[in-house]
């Protein structure tokens, strides 16, 4: 078998294989929480709800990762916050606005947008990656991270690295032939995909509930999330 | 065996609530940096996220197959005995509960109420530090955590009518109000009740204390132990009900306050139409409505500052109205330590922590950044609503030689009554 068909393989059945992994995956994990019975709130609210969760997700979503002097914290856990925010932005970025990525959206769904110029979506990924070593230095010697990482954390770590320096030497054609490195990220991809819901990076899907749950909780108490 | 018992505990605890917000975490850390007993002694399994690792284990190994693989694979071994021993001591001397984690997490996860379920795991377990629990059995059998008797908190109270010639109603039928005083006031600040009384009766309140309801603290709360935790609140729900009272006020405690206005609707049958509120919210109330009136100023001069107890106000959103009673007492010398309201510093006595004797060193090396926070803007007085911080302000500020002053919102308004 040569990479040619290597290829073939991994952006064909390989990747549709990964991607019904990925759904059905996360569907059970979904349904399975929503079966395991939730309690009804008999508490009688001091302020709204309401308010609360959009509070919440304002600050989750917007100012919490990216403006996060707002939280005192902050300083005592900068690289957390900037890395881990720039990653996010980065990881988001690069997959929705990226012009390759975009022709396999338009393959999934049938509908495309305008990308972000190439060299801004160059520079989001090297942001990306670097913010990933930063994170796995952090890791490595943060005594409290270091007692919380055991073996499915770093499998995470690399499992999202792979795909982002594949991305990058593939767009930059280096070292390898072309269809040798395309055939690696799409393999790292689909590695990757295929470990979600199987991991904490399915913390995607769960951030929704644990936020709206705080955001309900602390409206209902009028406090500020 | 204990394990067995602690497992079952955390299964049958385990709904999609608890589950969502355990899937939630991605293992990032930062709930460490706003856990005080982590920032004060450096022990990264303070980290308020490890402090949830029995039910973390417990959730994963039952519920999911990557924790049913993990533990087929030997990657994670099945909670024993003498974990459940290690995490009591994590969990009971070296966490408040005061879940400022949870204001502090990305994912916004509840870490203090999912702690306070991994204490329910081990009080049915067995293992809750001695100290707590044979205050929590005193309040059982006695009726009070402090081992105050019916006799003696008769005596106590008419001791109090007497030595400040105040007017305490007990029993009394036909009252609107039933105030639930704690033992710690009972015992330790007296002038607590006289002051509280005062204001009652200047407002022209139909108020009333109840011999059968006498104890508003819940040290099963403390333990989480479910059945006691119900048990302390239904003799204070009961008293309420024999008295017909229309609303129950819950004195200077927090985890009290927690417990009768968050949790027991949610747990067990609260009298119907039963309005509950704090004090502060009380005391608040008559003043916004003018039935009671109080100088303006009265304590203006030294600078006196306001500590947030983290059940009353960053959980329980108590958080303009002492303030703005402050700010008419002492408009110009009031000020405010940082962190305040939402992200204040709990005084690392609440939780039960106060209680346990192995927990003192924690709980004093906690109160240095407490103390700092007071120094930086040279507090002379600080004011709380809460007599469980109070308690740990006296003992600690005396622990550190400090001069700093402290006082009751209900003892400053009482003083500054026209």
């Amino acid at each position: 078998m040569d990479w040619t068909e290597i290829l073939r393989f991994s952006r064909g059945p390989l990747f549709h294989f990964s991607l019904v992994i990925f759904i059905a995956g996360m569907i059970y994990r979904l349904v399975r929480i929503i079966f395991l019975g939730w309690e009804k709130d008999r508490v009688k609210s001091q302020g709204s709800k309401l308010s609360g969760v959009i509070i919440s997700y304002l600050k989750g979503l917007i100012i919490l990762p990216f403006i996060p002097w707002v939280r005192r914290t902050f300083k005592n856990n900068a690289l957390t916050f900037i890395a881990g925010g720039l990653f996010h932005l980065s990881l988001f970025l690069v997959l929705i606005f990226g012009e390759a990525h975009i022709l396999v959206w338009q393959s999934l769904f049938g509908v495309s947008w305008a990308p972000l110029p190439n060299p801004i979506v160059d520079w989001l990924a090297a942001v990306g990656i670097i913010s990933l070593i930063i994170l796995l230095i952090n890791r490595l010697t943060h005594p409290v991270l270091r007692l919380l990482t055991k073996l499915p954390v770093w499998i995470n770590w690399t499992l999202v690295f792979l795909p982002f320096v594949t991305g990058y030497i593939m767009y930059h054609h280096l070292w390898f032939p072309y269809e040798v490195i395309f055939s690696l990220h799409l393999i790292f991809v689909c590695l990757l995909l295929i470990w979600i819901p199987f991991s904490r990076m399915s913390h995607f899907l769960f951030y929704f509930f644990s936020r709206t749950i705080h955001g309900a909780r602390a409206g209902k108490r009028a406090v500020t999330p | 065996m204990k394990t067995a018992s602690a497992l079952n505990t955390y299964l049958k605890e385990t709904g999609g609530w608890v589950a969502a917000q355990l899937e939630a975490c991605t293992r990032c850390g930062i709930c460490a940096e706003a856990c005080h007993f982590y920032q004060a002694l450096g022990n990264p399994e303070y980290a308020p996220v490890w402090k949830l690792e029995p039910l973390r284990r417990a959730y994963e190994q039952r519920f999911t197959l990557a924790g049913k693989i993990k533990l087929a694979l030997g990657m994670e071994k099945r909670l024993t005995d003498s974990d459940l021993e290690h995490w009591s001591q994590i969990v009971y001397e070296a966490c408040t509960v005061c879940d400022k984690c949870a204001f502090v997490c990305p994912m916004g996860i509840e870490i203090g109420p999912l702690i306070h379920k991994v204490r329910t795991g081990l009080a049915a377990a067995g293992l809750v530090p001695g100290d707590l629990a044979e205050a929590t059995d005193k309040q059982k059998t006695i009726g009070s955590p402090l081992g105050v008797t019916d006799e003696m908190w008769r005596e106590r109270i008419d001791w109090i009518t007497d030595e400040w010639e105040s007017n305490i109603p007990v029993d009394k039928a036909g009252a609107e109000t039933l105030v639930v005083f704690t033992s710690i006031e009972l015992m330790k600040f007296p002038d607590n009740l006289a002051f509280v009384a005062k204001i009652l009766n200047q407002a022209g309140e139909n108020w009333t204390v109840s011999s059968k309801g006498r104890e508003v603290v819940n040290f099963g709360f403390f333990e989480a132990d479910e059945e006691l935790t119900k048990l302390f609140m239904h003799r204070v729900f009961q008293a309420a009900e024999e008295l017909g009272v229309k609303r129950l006020v819950i004195s200077e405690c927090g985890h009290a306050y927690e417990a009768f206005r968050w949790t027991a609707p949610n747990v067990m049958k609260v009298p119907e139409g039963l309005e509950i509120i704090h004090i502060t919210g009380l005391i608040h109330q008559y003043w916004k409505t003018g039935r009671i009136k109080i100088k303006e100023g009265a304590f203006d001069g030294e600078t006196i500052t306001f500590h947030d107890s983290c059940k009353i106000q960053r959980l329980g959103g108590l958080i303009k109205q002492p303030r703005e009673i402050l700010q008419v007492l002492a408009p110009t010398s009031f000020k405010e330590m940082t962190p305040n309201k939402e992200q204040s510093m709990c005084c690392g006595g609440g939780g039960g922590v106060i209680s346990i004797k192995e927990a003192d060193s924690n709980r004093y090396k906690v109160f240095e950044m407490k103390l700092e926070q007071l120094q930086d803007i040279q507090a002379q007085a600080v004011c709380m609503v809460c007599s469980n911080c109070r308690l740990q302000f006296v003992d600690s500020l005396a622990h550190f030689n400090s001069a700093v002053k402290v006082h009751s919102l209900a003892e400053l308004v009482a003083r500054a009554l026209i």
